[in-house]
């Protein structure tokens, strides 16, 4: 009830919009950082929809392209990827000291909070919707008036997909004290939700043990729903791949919110 | 009128992970419109003291009033009262300057026509309105304070705390940002401003009362003026011509004495005061220690000649210490350990040891140090008075103690009360907070 009160209170509005927005305008007005985006979609899509052109992958049962099967699952590993380091700003934000700016302010915290998020959340969105762009630019999805409904369903299955992936980023942010460990986290959390989430392979491809260990990837259901908006075949039944998003997604927002608020400056 | 905006008891804090009384204990009340220093070396406990004062770190002990807010319940009312501009620096910058003030204001729940003036204002306060919107990582060291300290003001709190505001700036810069504070101070709102420095020209430039703090502790608390006061008033160094009757200077000393407004009389100047036994020890060395050291020493002319060749300082303490010692030390050495001595003091020990060098001739050309309430006052008869006792005078220096003197006569006498009580103190005090656990 206390979050709700807190929701509602104007001024939070404005709060959780303009920090929302300071992240977006990072993203945007990176010249570099959309440069890059762009251009690391153009070749993550030629170089992997050239090598996996020949792979024959079915999905119960349906022939599926292998171009648009790898096209989709780089959009949905954009999620990841700028998710993570996204949420990973909050160490930036610690160590050029703007964040004590931010916690000395008479606002909540879980407000803060929810403003980094949705800011993160927006700038996975355009990412992910650059690549889907790229995609249909390449033919590689076909050409069908459906594409376009098809392209603004995935926007809100991203965003949920990305509360969950920014949580992960906030609450490790929150713990480390600098850029040292950026290695660590790319070795041990990133890269492995990427291999083991199917985004490049079909997961009926694979030996069995890595079958369990995809199943075990909260981000795997996060590329299944997404391949399922965009293409309209999932391995996992939609409803399943629902449920185990909303559920990481909570569990994670929840750990981000419990770290960002037990975070001391010193 | 005199109302306390701030008031400080017993505030205590104690870094449980670290073991470390950050606060000791600390009381203090800021009235409303004051400018107040907290000085103190690196790791007086000042930043932790603004932080607790700021809501930023809990209270361990004791209480503290913000702008008649409690800072451990009503932190939220607190941070409405206050501005801080952090020791560091902590703009966004990859934001604009305006934008910087921009997120300030909504954060602090601004309208945004009130916003939009008020922006405007403290632009024009800080003189950055030229390069508000140039984005803040192309400004310079300074324009960027100007800008914390704008940010700060900009919600109209009641208290602006500035953490070394000057910190690695340039001279000039500096002077601006005194003016700056200044002309808060003085402007109709009447802020009331709390800066922690460790440069003393700051806190006397600007601060109506200082507060010198170390170890945790407040060691004095006063205006500028009285703080200089409490050291000695004016000091007035006398060089004497060389004397032939040495009978006469106590007799000088004992009729300066006599002289009204004159506190007290001393050898050598105050400068080298310092330099004898009583000097002042890095902190961390225990006095008892050293003594023990030195005793220990004094019987052992071996010991007494590694001491010399390894540390430069023991030889310059031998050359300022009392005649007495010097001989002590020069009988020790016998003929085999004279050609070891270093070559700074040898020829006065062989002086000594051949009785070329005696008492007397050491005060050869004395100099004398008179602190008295008003220097210029009590010039003219010490003059007159020395003239009628028939001795000359080689040069007369009168100075006001600076504050560096005050700072390093409090921070420097702490130094020695501190002890293994101390360390006592605080290991028990976290145990007694784990029991309570």
């Amino acid at each position: 009830m206390s979050d709700l009160n807190l929701l509602l209170k104007k001024n939070n509005f404005s709060v959780i919009w303009i920090l929302a927005k300071r992240e977006l305008f990072e993203f945007v007005r990176n010249k570099p950082r959309i440069i890059t985006a762009i251009v690391q979609g153009i070749f993550f899509l030629l170089v992997f929809s050239a090598g996996f052109a020949f792979i024959g992958i079915r999905i119960q049962g349906i022939s599926v392209d292998p171009r648009a099967f790898t096209a989709s699952g780089i959009a949905a590993i954009m999620i990841l990827f700028t998710g993570i380091f996204g949420g990973m700003s909050v160490l930036r934000d610690k160590m050029f000291g703007f964040m004590r700016e931010l916690i000395v302010a008479p606002v909540n915290r879980r407000i803060l909070m929810t403003g980094k998020t949705l800011g993160v959340a927006l700038q996975t969105l355009i990412q992910v919707e650059i690549i889907l762009c790229l995609g249909v630019a390449f033919g590689f999805f076909g050409y069908d008036v459906s594409l376009i409904w098809r392209l603004i369903l995935v926007i809100p299955i991203a965003f949920l997909a990305s509360v969950g992936i920014v949580g992960v980023g906030l609450t490790i942010s929150t713990r480390i004290r600098d850029f040292q460990s950026f290695g660590l986290i790319q070795t041990f959390i990133v890269l492995p939700m990427f291999w083991l989430s199917g985004a490049l392979f079909a997961f009926n491809n694979v030996p069995v043990p890595m079958q369990i260990a995809m199943m075990m990837n909260p981000f795997t259901y996060s590329v299944d729903l997404i391949r399922y908006v965009v293409l309209g075949v999932s391995f996992f039944p939609f409803w399943l791949d629902l449920i185990v998003m909303f559920a990481f997604g909570i569990i994670m927002i929840f750990l981000g919110a419990w770290s960002f608020n037990k975070m001391e400056l010193s | 009128m005199n109302e306390n905006i701030i008031e400080v008891k017993g505030l205590t804090k104690i870094y449980v992970d670290g073991n470390v009384l950050a606060v000791d204990d600390i009381s203090f009340n800021i009235k409303k419109g004051e400018i107040f220093a907290l000085l103190g070396p690196n790791g007086a406990g000042k930043t932790t003291t603004i932080s607790m004062l700021a809501t930023l770190l809990d209270v361990t002990k004791g209480s503290a009033l913000v702008n008649g807010y409690d800072v451990k319940k009503e932190s939220d009312k607190v941070r409405r009262s206050i501005g801080i501009v952090f020791q560091e620096p902590s703009l966004d910058n990859e934001m604009k300057g305006r934008e910087n003030l921009e997120l300030h204001g909504i954060l602090y729940g601004m309208p945004k026509k009130q916003r939009r003036e008020k922006i405007k204002e403290v632009l024009k306060l800080v003189d950055l309105e030229e390069k508000a919107n140039i984005y803040t990582k192309n400004y310079s060291g300074g324009m960027k304070r100007r800008l914390e300290i704008a940010r700060g003001l900009l919600h109209e709190p009641k208290v602006l705390f500035l953490d070394e505001p000057t910190l690695g700036l340039d001279p000039q810069t500096r002077r601006k940002i005194w003016e700056k504070i200044k002309e808060l101070n003085q402007g109709d709102s009447e802020i009331t401003i709390l800066i922690t420095t460790h440069y003393m020209e700051e806190a006397d430039e600007l601060a109506n009362r200082i507060c010198i703090m170390d170890h945790g502790k407040i060691i004095a608390l006063d205006t500028s003026e009285n703080l200089k006061k409490q050291i000695s008033g004016d000091i007035i160094d006398i060089e004497f011509e060389k004397i032939e009757d040495h009978t006469k200077l106590p007799i000088i000393i004992s009729s300066l004495k006599q002289l009204p407004n004159i506190k007290n009389i001393s050898f050598g100047n105050s400068s080298q005061e310092n330099m004898s036994l009583d000097m002042k020890l890095p902190p961390g060395i225990n006095p008892e220690m050293i003594k023990m050291r030195m005793k220990e020493m004094m019987s052992d002319p071996k010991k007494l000649l590694k001491a010399f060749k390894k540390y430069p300082m023991a030889s310059q303490m031998f050359l300022n210490a009392p005649f007495e010692i010097k001989k002590r030390i020069s009988n020790l050495f016998t003929e085999d350990f004279i050609d070891q001595i270093p070559e700074g003091i040898k020829e006065e020990i062989i002086k000594i040891r051949k009785g070329e060098l005696t008492e007397s001739n050491q005060f050869s050309t004395p100099e004398i140090s008179v602190s008295c309430e008003n220097g210029s006052k009590c010039l003219s008869p010490i003059i007159q008075k020395i003239n009628d006792n028939g001795l000359s005078i080689k040069s007369i220096n009168m100075h006001q103690p600076k504050l560096e003197d005050v700072f390093l006569h409090f921070v420097g006498s702490a130094i020695r009360e501190e002890s293994s009580d101390r360390v006592k103190g605080i290991k028990s005090m976290i145990k007694m907070r784990q029991l309570r656990k």
